[in-house]
């Protein structure tokens, strides 16, 4: 009865669904208070992502008359569904092996792309025209960085020798974190590179930009609708960063205390990754983001994937 | 890099944030804001209604008097009427205080009286002289100025006159 | 009032409306919002991009004819509950330009404002004030 309800936990309440969403609501806390403090301000306490959504959830929710309803309310239901069942597919060393019939690898590729469509098409089904040019970007963008996420998870992949995220931890137990292997290091810059761009971070955070599209595809959305994408963009952060760590550096000591080193390690990647790039840099155009993603990170991850299979 | 450098010295650094409004605030000296008006030191020559650049100050000759009134609201703070009241009866404080609810929108007001006051000569009814213009004119002591202070504008003449040539003979000179 | 409405109020969203102003108190809204040293997102406060995710409306400017219809029609836009704060004695009054033939006179003839801040622009800190003031009565709308 116990293995039943193994599944619909590991979904709902850890390591996805509630676990994810606080942890994420947490790091993006932290985020904002030592992006605040490198810019001698003072900044949020670390719980207001909490309090935004509390907040979000008193309002209402206001469709606008041209918009596609059905779809308008949907896409953030889908979109935060969808990284919940995420969360549950990241395997925590020592702590939490995904059960194998979520799915795997090429599982959690697909879910990962699911938030970015459900945000273009809240963009589309909005029907403001400032959605409409977050539609056309967003889909820019994830052109632009998928190609260097599969050729990092292919370079991983083809050094480890499996295909299966557990099989990839596995092998890091033994052989070793691949955060050590040189092969793998131009793989690791451009997932750093891909990273930011996910997360709709600077300089990559073009379909969200406040001042220039009015914050895009959600710009028409309000209360419950947004505190919803709020929740996914919070728990796709818990999934990018998880995917990180057990391609890169899974290696730790078992338990709760395992647990507790993972999220230290989530929020070193969080901080470095991503808070010290947001504060040192500004936006940068769509044209010069997908010329940029076809440039480095896609050379870099090929010639990981390359040397890699070469010494396979 | 060395951009890195700054947000590292920043970290260091602390933040520069002013603990306002979990503390007190910085206010720098001559700023200027609320208005104050001394009703005793004003002469009625109304300078500061002409000057004032979006008219929040009003004169009303009313039955009590001249009275005074500057609606916040209106005011500009530029400072106009401070720079040409020849008698500094309206100063701006340093007091920046002024948000206020929908409610007291039209408190926000600075109000003063020129009391009208019987001639002690010939008993018209009549404004009396204001304190800082009887001072740079005339320099009177402590009776003389009780003397022209409840004086229509002729028979203060007579009195600053009579005045004069009571200093004179004094050997005070005569010349104020 | 509830528990669930105290941490509610624990994060007013800001945006900022120019009803024509002379941008003079909207330089002053930008500064309370980027220089670390007015920091308002202390308060949990933090400026949107969207009018519909405000809590907090600030508006400049005396609502000039040529802007009145769009303003008014943008503030229907902002969901309840809004709290209204009046930044500069141009909304309040008209300012100076309060006879202008292309002033549509104070912006309470047209939208309920909740708090004012005189100034002409008013001080960073005193726009703080107002903000603050404004959440206070935003608390009691939740």
């Amino acid at each position: 009865m116990l293995e039943d309800l193994a599944l619909p936990l590991a979904v709902l309440l850890f390591p996805g669904g509630l676990f994810a969403l606080a942890f994420g609501l947490v790091l993006k806390g932290a985020d904002r208070r030592v992006a605040a403090r490198l810019q001698r301000r003072v900044g949020p306490p670390l719980l207001q992502p909490f309090f935004d959504l509390v907040k979000l959830a008193a309002k209402r929710t206001m469709v606008p008359d041209i918009a596609f309803r059905p779809v308008f309310l949907a896409a953030p239901i889908i979109g935060t569904v969808a990284m919940m069942l995420a969360a549950a597919l990241v395997p925590i060393a020592g702590v939490y092996t995904p059960d194998p019939r979520l799915g795997d690898m090429l599982v959690l590729l697909y879910l990962l792309a699911v938030p970015a469509v459900a945000m273009m098409v809240a963009g589309s089904a909005s029907g403001s025209p400032f959605g409409a040019i977050g539609f056309s970007r967003e889909m820019v963008l994830m052109l632009a960085y998928e190609g260097p996420l599969l050729l990092v998870v292919g370079a991983v992949a083809v050094k480890t020798g499996s295909f299966s995220l557990t099989g990839i931890v596995a092998y890091q137990q033994a052989h070793g974190a691949n955060l050590l292997d040189p092969v793998l290091w131009p793989a690791l810059v451009a997932f750093m590179a891909f990273f930011p761009a996910n997360l709709g971070v600077a300089p990559f955070d073009i379909p969200e930009a406040e001042t220039e599209v009015l914050e895009g595809p959600l710009l028409e959305y309000s209360g419950p609708a947004l505190g919803l994408f709020k929740m996914m963009s919070a728990v796709k952060a818990v999934v990018v960063v998880g995917l990180g760590i057990a391609l890169f550096l899974p290696t730790g000591p078992e338990g709760a205390l395992g647990l507790m080193v993972h999220a230290a390690k989530m929020l070193v990647l969080v901080l470095a990754g991503m808070t010290l790039l947001r504060t040192s840099v500004g936006r940068m155009r769509i044209d010069q983001a997908f010329a940029f993603f076809l440039k480095w990170p896609l050379a870099l991850a090929a010639a990981s994937f390359a040397v890699a299979l070469a010494f396979a | 890099m060395n951009f890195l450098g700054i947000l590292m010295r920043n970290l260091a650094q602390g933040p520069s944030t002013e603990a306002f409004p979990f503390g007190e605030a910085t206010t720098p000296k001559g700023l200027r804001g609320r208005v104050h008006f001394d009703a005793a030191a004003c002469m009625g020559c109304r300078l500061c209604e002409q000057v004032c650049a979006p008219g929040a100050i009003r004169f009303e000759k009313k039955k009590e008097g001249l009275g005074f009134l500057l609606w916040h609201n209106s005011c500009c703070f530029c400072g106009l009427c401070q720079h040409y009241c020849p008698v500094d009866a309206i100063t701006l404080s340093e007091d920046w205080h002024l948000a206020h609810p929908e409610s007291e929108k039209f408190a926000m007001v600075e109000e003063g009286l020129l009391p009208n006051v019987a001639c002690a000569g010939c008993g018209k009814e009549t404004l009396s002289i204001g304190v800082n213009v009887a001072t740079l004119a005339f320099q009177p002591t402590a009776e003389e100025m009780a003397q022209l202070h409840a004086l229509c504008p002729a028979c203060r003449r007579k009195a600053a006159a009579a005045m004069q040539a009571a200093r004179k003979d004094a050997g005070t000179g005569g010349q104020p | 009032m509830g528990f669930m409405q105290k941490i509610a109020a624990r994060s007013p969203w800001l945006y900022r409306i120019n009803a024509g102003s002379c941008n003079g108190c909207d330089v002053e809204l930008a500064t309370t919002a980027c220089i670390p040293r007015y920091d308002v997102e202390r308060l949990g406060c933090q400026y949107c991009g969207s009018p519909r995710h405000a809590d907090i409306v600030l508006i400049t400017g005396p609502l000039t004819a040529r802007v009145k219809d769009k303003v008014l029609r943008l503030y229907e836009e902002i969901p309840d509950p809004k709290v209204t704060v009046a930044v500069g004695i141009c909304p309040i009054s008209g300012g100076v330009f309060r006879e202008s033939y292309a002033v549509c006179g104070p912006i309470d003839k047209y939208i309920p404002v909740d708090v004012n801040v005189p100034g002409c622009p008013p001080r960073p800190q005193a726009i703080l004030e107002g903000i603050a003031q404004a959440i206070e009565i935003w608390k009691t709308r939740l």
